[in-house]
């Protein structure tokens, strides 16, 4: 660890990576743990108590046969559950196993692969990839439904290369046509996995230089252990979690520890979260949110208690919608999220929040109070609050002095001549906290 | 003109007039100095009208000259008495009336049984196939998206492109290039809470000069500097655009003719823009398909006839060109439910002041089928390569692969 900076630094670098921000209380939970104890209890979801998460779910009535409301149902996991690395995993894997309901047609089916992804996420890969390759949602939408004896299907057998493992370039067209073979009769019917015997081809086959007659778990138990297979998935993590171009040498130390723990996602995510790379200047605040990211952080900033039902779509217009990769690729990332529209979507996104007039908004923005309350007397601490809360400070001088200026004036624009009034205390806060989410700051991470 | 951010930004700090309508981000100064209307008859316009779900182009350009037809239609066939005559053998379908006035005035080409060698009949990977022109593997890049790359060449212009549907169609991916997505014009603009109206200045005021210069050494900092100074400037100019269209043609209701309402806007606001994509969806029509596919059509025709009066009455229709696509045809025989399934071969559409109106190529045999399925007779990258050769004045060898036949749709 860089030894200039506190562990508070880098928990709250940690927390925006491994999930999706926190509020201020949360933040305050995993402070008090500090950053070794905050990175176990990321790791293990499953010692956590998460039942309010789940009562609050309940009391939504979601139809998971409806996408909306299961995009909805997913933004209330990474928005109020205390599982967030669990969540962002969820994330990543949905977007590595890049699946479409506008193909698969199957919102109850979209909704399985997700709990698949859950439930497998942080465990060992050899699982997760084995039951993907089972999962009707996959199954549909790389066509192995129409994967048999005799009359191959290679799209999963290429895709699961290509995109799931080796990356391409470490393969032949043969080792395709070869696996597709071991994966015919791998179906689905009346939504679960079904092992189709009449169309499965049970042949010899030659796979990246092994014989037999494989079956598609064969094929999954060759390609987990490729060392192809560590350093593309070792470079997707990084990517995701560190930098858009993490250093080969990270890339490499990771990719070792996948294969010397048994492809352990769990020990993996471990060693990046604790990596030198991870835990230096060059790596905070170097990525761009997500829409996931930035939507649902500023969620958590602003402790919204509910989701205004439009999330999804706004989300969608910022260009990622649940459930709906563009591409078998999943999501680009990076200045991929960043065009003219997309950023006019972010702060319009900022303008509907900060602009919302409810209860629940009122307590945080009832601005008196939270004056009071956090002990701000003047523009220049109001100021520097919201900067500390929302962008972690990490601001050139000229904006934060241009916010004090814009936050010490009235609504028309004048400099204001002692205290302000209930109600311009009201629209300038507001309109602070709109134009901070507007800044280049608030859309990194 | 281009807009460059560069230039304006010169302009905008500092000279911003806030007396003027809240819309206005940066100064009239700049407006007057950079953004002189487009001159008619410069640069060329390509408007791709893409028709998602797979349009049946037996039914809307009918042969009805052809015995097959009626005998492989028996419930949905077009009525021979009703079709919109184009020449003895094929005419429109009679929701057309629109776009059979416009060939009967020269400015449709009908360009019959587009399509490519083993054609795939998944919506998913053929629409794919018709945007990126790739027919062998899949590309990242869309043909019009290789264009504009190109056509950019590392320069700062906000409007290479514009799309106007909610999704960004790969036509238009590029490697370079990022092509916005309007498809709402009155929620692209900067909003601020609508009960603080006073308020909305000093926050415009406060965005500008804090993003004028933005001193913070992080990755991705400049694109997002960039991206946040464009996003304004570009709804800035597209609602002054909007605000002063003197247009008067009668575009039918619905987002397919307003879409095409802005873009006309777009053109004749001098946005100096080569390439708009538009589409029309619902052309899917497995089941009771007569009903469902005249009303898109008559929407398309309507939409493009509204859409070329528009341009003509502003001198403007000799500078663009629209094509019109789709996945895929349809299958030659009705299937059970008085509908079609997804087939191969399909008619193209082309209208412009510069188009030479006509029915170009032979319609597909009705006889010699492929399982059912029309032959195509023109491969689609034709199309395209005249277009980015004879109208967009670029590279379509460098950008389709190889040279395709000229099929002399342009002047």
């Amino acid at each position: 660890m860089i030894q200039s900076k506190s562990d508070a630094f880098w928990i709250r670098h940690l927390l925006r990576r491994a999930g999706f921000n926190a509020s201020p209380d949360e933040m305050d939970h995993y402070q008090k743990l500090g950053y070794e104890a905050a990175l176990d209890e990321l790791l293990h979801p499953e010692q956590v108590n998460n039942e309010g998460l789940e009562d609050k779910i309940k009391a939504q009535f979601f139809d998971y046969t409806d996408l909306a409301d299961l995009q909805r149902w997913w933004l209330y996991r990474m928005t109020y559950g205390r599982c967030p690395l669990e969540e962002k995993m969820t994330l990543f894997w949905h977007g590595h196993f890049a699946t479409s309901n506008r193909k698969v047609n199957n919102v109850f089916a979209m909704y399985v692969q997700n709990m698949l992804f859950r439930k497998y996420g942080l465990g060992n890969f050899h699982e997760l990839l084995y039951s993907v390759s089972t999962d009707p949602a996959m199954i549909v939408w790389l066509d192995n439904q129409q994967n048999r004896k005799g009359k191959p299907n290679e799209n999963y057998a290429r895709e699961i290369m290509e995109l799931f493992t080796l990356g391409i370039g470490n393969y032949s067209e043969q080792d395709i046509k070869e696996a597709a073979r071991a994966f015919t009769g791998w179906q689905t019917q009346a939504a679960k996995f079904v092992f189709n015997r009449n169309q499965h081809d049970f042949g010899q086959k030659t796979f990246l230089g092994q014989t037999g007659d494989f079956n598609g778990d064969d094929i999954v138990n060759i390609l987990v252990t490729q060392p192809a297979t560590s350093k593309f998935l070792a470079k997707k993590l990084c990517k995701f979690f560190v930098a858009d171009t993490p250093s080969d040498a990270m890339i490499a130390r990771i990719a070792g520890v996948y294969s010397s723990n048994q492809f352990n996602i769990r020990k993996v995510l471990r060693a990046i979260f604790s990596d030198d790379e991870f835990l230096s200047e060059a790596s905070y605040h170097a990525k761009i949110k997500s829409p996931a990211e930035y939507v649902v952080g500023s969620l958590k900033l602003l402790q919204v208690k509910n989701l205004d039902p439009s999330m999804p779509v706004m989300m969608e217009r910022m260009g990622q919608s649940l459930f709906k990769p563009p591409n078998v690729k999943g999501w680009d990332g990076g200045k991929a999220w960043v065009s003219t529209d997309k950023m006019m979507e972010r702060f319009n996104f900022a303008a509907k929040i900060t602009s919302q007039r409810f209860n629940e908004i009122e307590k945080y923005f009832g601005a008196q109070q939270l004056m009071q309350k956090q002990g701000l007397h003047n523009p220049k601490e109001i100021v520097n609050y919201f900067l500390a809360l929302l962008v972690d400070d990490d601001v050139p001088e000229t904006a934060r002095r241009r916010l004090v200026e814009y936050a010490g004036s009235d609504i028309s624009g004048k400099p204001l001549d002692g205290d302000p009034d209930e109600k311009t205390l009201d629209a300038k806060l507001r309109g602070l906290v709109h134009l901070i989410m507007t800044l280049p700051s608030y859309q990194i991470c | 003109m281009t807009i460059s951010r560069r230039d304006l930004l010169k302009y905008g700090l500092g000279s911003v007039a806030f007396s003027l309508g809240a819309t206005q981000m940066w100064g009239l100064a700049a407006q007057a100095a950079k953004l002189a209307p487009r001159q008619a008859g410069r640069a060329k316009i390509l408007v791709v009208v893409q028709l998602s779900g797979g349009n049946d182009g037996l039914n809307m350009v009918v042969p009805y000259g052809i015995g097959q037809y009626y005998q492989l239609r028996p419930n949905i066939g077009i009525p021979q008495d009703k079709v919109l005559k184009l020449n003895q053998q094929v005419g429109l379908n009679p929701a057309m009336g629109g776009l059979h006035d416009l060939f009967q005035d020269g400015k449709l080409a009908v360009i019959q049984a587009a399509g490519y060698p083993s054609p795939n009949r998944s919506h998913f990977r053929s629409i794919e196939i018709w945007q990126t022109a790739d027919p062998d593997k899949i590309a990242d890049t869309g043909w019009l998206g290789r264009y504009l790359d190109i056509k950019q060449g590392g320069k700062d212009d906000i409007f290479p492109a514009v799309n106007v549907d909610p999704m960004l169609p790969k036509t238009l991916f590029g490697s370079q290039v990022n092509v916005p997505t309007v498809s709402n014009i009155n929620d692209f603009q900067f909003q601020t809470d609508p009960f603080y109206r006073q308020d909305r200045q000093s926050q415009i005021s406060a965005f500008n000069d804090i993003y004028a210069s933005y001193g913070l050494k992080r990755p991705s900092l400049d694109v997002l500097q960039k991206a946040g100074i464009d996003a304004n400037l570009a709804a800035d100019k597209l609602h002054s655009i909007v605000n002063e269209y003197k247009g008067s043609a009668k575009y039918p209701d619905g987002n397919f003719g307003n879409s095409l309402k802005f873009i006309s806007q777009m053109i004749s606001g001098g946005l100096n823009c080569t390439v708009y994509g538009a589409s029309l969806d619902g052309f899917d029509t497995h089941t009771n398909q007569v009903k469902q596919q005249d009303g898109l059509l008559k929407q398309l025709s309507d939409g493009i006839a509204a859409f070329y009066a528009d341009l003509k009455a502003q001198k403007l229709e000799n500078d663009v060109v629209l094509m019109t696509f789709s996945e895929f045809g349809r299958r030659v025989a009705e299937n059970g439910g008085r509908g079609t399934d997804h087939g191969t071969a399909e008619p193209l559409f082309l209208v412009g002041g510069m188009i030479k109106g006509g029915v170009y190529g032979d319609h597909a045999s009705l006889s010699d089928l492929d399982n059912g399925d029309l032959k195509y007779q023109v491969d689609f990258r034709s199309v395209y390569s005249c277009l980015l050769d004879k109208w967009l004045d670029s590279d379509s060898k460098g950008i389709l692969g190889r040279r395709f036949e000229d099929i002399g749709f342009l002047a």
